[in-house]
């Protein structure tokens, strides 16, 4: 479904990612562990299509279609998802209504035509309560004066309203506490499905306790150094970054 | 002669025989005599004024001009059910308006007839609000107003629906040698406790032009609520120089919301003065500027006694070559102790060649007062933008309703729902076809 291959990514000029080979499959779920400044959100941002963050060498082929040259909204089209780690408050637009807009600009983008109001109103309603989201905030402003573990929420929402195939989720996890994170956890693993991928950015083992992942990757310094099951993430809970980079040393 | 003076003359020149309101009246004929003089010895305003420094008039004082001719008869007018007042180039139209319906104690007319009443006493109210300072468009219109419409409620007076005025502009014909002007005068006179919701729509056809040279007095008595709409949508060849003046007695409650869309060059000045202890303000202002529009907004609260409010919003949306100007004078005098005056101008640049000049003016002579102001000047959040790409919305979608987000701030403090509906429809629709749909 996602295939990277030997990815080279700047940020606003600074090299991050540095030959990133990535292979994710419908249905699976891989968590892509590592220490801060590794590249871990690079990645997720590189997939979605972030502006000012370049692709120098290596390829991304999503479906079997190179997007390279997609930007973020025809990423979007094709079924992948960002889950951010900060999300953006967006005063005097209502979340219906970023809502609505984006479920008929992805129907119109693969050719269907709009959602009718009243199909959309009992969608949002079974996906609010699916991550418990109380039906006021959804007439609030996009995340303005949101928590938050209430950002990361509607986070989910509009995952579970706009149904990907390939959803990133950038540190999701990160300020949540234990009853926010077993909220989002649950709405994440509904979402799970045969025929959708999902991509956990995360610096702590904590989330891979409620989502339990079927791969976990160790980054450093823009390359995947060490793939496994989820056991390493319980074994790199339990040494630290520290050891991965120690393995290393110790092999060149 | 210098040409200063060449100029003023022939702007005398320009209104022969002009119809004026309430001739007769000995008490109208010396203060328009009065203004006359005034204006031959200032003239009209340039940028070596310092309230003028920005707005550009070169376009305007480029035209000849002659009274509007009323020459336009086919207006279609969308229906209403509120009392309705229409002027057509400055003149009140008897055949259009809708006076029927207005509450008990309100009384809702056209300048003549109230100049003709003594009962009304607009001798004593004629240009009490106006600043000391005037320049020569206000003195222009004291000179030469045709018409206007007079509210007046009395003690306790409430209208419950809103008081609708509609000034119309009669299409103009490109070829003629001399564009229409127009002067109107208009006065909302509310005695102690009474309430009501005056709503103003400047409008002309597009591709007119025109002259509208328009001032509102509005005198609020004892607690009185005044809500003030000004909706100018004027023709986008034309020009507009408008003028708010308000004076509160105590407690009275005065808001005004000034949507400035229309006319090439748009100049709107409103000024507050709280004469009356617990006296509240709020000026309310949207701009939304495209192609060669130069819009400009004077707001000036003078808080001359203790324990007044003033709330200011104003922000302007940008487009293409067009101009804001905002200047923001809060003026708090030293008696007006315990004083809060707030002031927000936010301006939003979507091309390169648009431009916003904001100043803000805070004169404090007082020393236990609260005031705040802010401006800015920007352009669309880019992590914003990103945000909505990445849920699919596509980049000219993201920004028509980052845009409108922007403009919404000021729409959701109209409280007349239908008010700020025809806003979110006319801005959303104005920013991208079918996005109305989706508020």
């Amino acid at each position: 479904m996602l295939s990277v291959k030997n990815l080279h990514a700047s940020v606003f000029d600074t090299p991050i990612l540095k030959g990133l080979n990535l292979e994710v499959n419908a249905g699976e779920v891989h968590a892509i562990m590592g220490p801060n400044g590794s590249g871990k959100s690079t990645l997720a941002n590189v997939v979605a299509g972030r502006p000012g963050y370049e692709i120098t060498e290596g390829t991304v082929e999503y479906q079997g279609k190179d997007i390279r040259e997609m930007d973020a909204s025809e990423r979007a089209g094709e079924g992948v998802f960002l889950a951010f780690q900060y999300p953006v408050e967006i005063p005097g637009v209502s979340n219906m209504a970023m809502l609505k807009a984006a479920i008929n600009s992805l129907r119109k983008y693969r050719g269907e035509g709009e959602m009718p109001a009243a199909e959309f109103l009992q969608l949002i309603k079974e996906k609010a309560a699916l991550v418990e989201m109380k039906q006021e905030l959804l007439k609030r402003s996009v995340n303005e004066g949101f928590s938050g573990g209430e950002k990361k929420r509607n986070e989910i929402l509009q995952m579970a309203m706009l149904e990907p195939t390939l959803a990133l989720l950038d540190e999701t996890d990160s300020g949540l506490d234990i009853d926010a994170l077993k909220i989002v956890s649950k709405g994440v693993n509904a979402l799970r499905s045969p025929e959708r991928a999902m991509v956990l950015v995360t610096h702590y083992q904590r989330l891979l306790d409620y989502i339990v992942p079927d791969y976990v990757h160790v980054l450093s310094d823009g390359k995947i150094v060490k793939s496994g099951d989820k056991s390493l993430a319980l074994e790199l809970e339990e040494k630290g970054y520290s050891w991965i980079e120690q393995e290393l040393q110790q092999a060149s | 002669m210098s040409i200063a003076a060449d100029q003023t003359q022939s702007w005398l020149d320009q209104h022969p025989g002009a119809p004026l309101a309430g001739a007769g009246a000995s008490w109208l004929d010396s203060a328009r005599a009065n203004a006359l003089a005034l204006f031959e010895r200032i003239g009209l305003p340039g940028v070596r004024d310092e309230q003028w420094r920005y707005t550009n008039l070169r376009a305007l004082k480029s035209k000849l001009y002659q009274p509007a001719a009323n020459s336009q008869s086919d207006w279609s007018l969308p229906e209403s059910d509120h009392p309705r007042f229409v002027l057509v180039d400055g003149v009140y139209n008897a055949g259009l308006s809708n006076l029927e319906g207005v509450a008990k104690g309100v009384q809702f007319m056209p300048l003549d007839d109230a100049v003709a009443d003594s009962r009304f006493d607009l001798e004593t109210r004629f240009g009490s609000t106006l600043p000391a300072q005037q320049h020569g468009f206000s003195a222009l219109n004291t000179a030469y107003c045709q018409g206007g419409y007079v509210l007046m409620l009395g003690a306790g007076a409430t209208s419950k629906s809103p008081l609708e005025v509609l000034f119309l502009n009669s299409a103009t014909d490109s070829t003629a040698d001399a564009s229409a002007i127009s002067h109107t005068r208009n006065f909302i006179i509310a005695d102690a406790n009474s309430q009501c919701t005056v709503i103003e729509r400047h409008q002309g056809t597009d591709g007119s032009v025109y002259l509208h040279n328009t001032i509102t007095e509005i005198i609020a008595g004892d607690n009185a609520h005044i809500d003030h709409y000004k909706i100018q949508q004027d023709s986008c060849d034309a020009f507009h120089i408008g003028g708010v003046f308000i004076e509160q007695a105590r407690s009275a409650q005065v808001k005004t919301h000034n949507l400035a869309l229309g006319g090439l060059v748009a100049r709107n000045d409103v000024r507050a003065s709280l004469s009356g202890e617990g006296a509240h303000i709020e000026m309310n202002g949207l701009v939304f500027g495209r192609g060669r529009q130069h819009v400009d907004n004077h707001t000036e609260v003078v808080h001359a006694v203790p324990h007044c409010t003033s709330d200011e919003y104003y922000r302007s949306v940008l487009d293409d070559q067009s101009r804001s100007v905002f200047r923001g004078r809060i003026i708090v005098a030293q008696d007006a102790q315990q004083t809060n005056a707030e002031q927000q101008n936010n301006n939003l640049l979507l091309s390169a060649g648009a431009e916003a000049d904001t100043k803000p003016q805070l004169e404090i002579y007082a020393d236990d007062v609260q005031c705040s102001h802010g401006a800015t000047v920007g352009q669309l959040d880019p992590k914003s933008l990103f945000y909505l790409n990445s849920r699919g919305i596509d980049t000219e979608s993201a920004r028509a309703l980052l845009t409108f987000a922007f403009a919404n701030e000021v729409i959701e403090r109209i409280a007349i729902e239908s008010v700020r509906d025809e806003m979110t429809q006319l801005i959303a629709g104005a920013l991208l076809d079918g996005m109305e749909e989706l508020l």
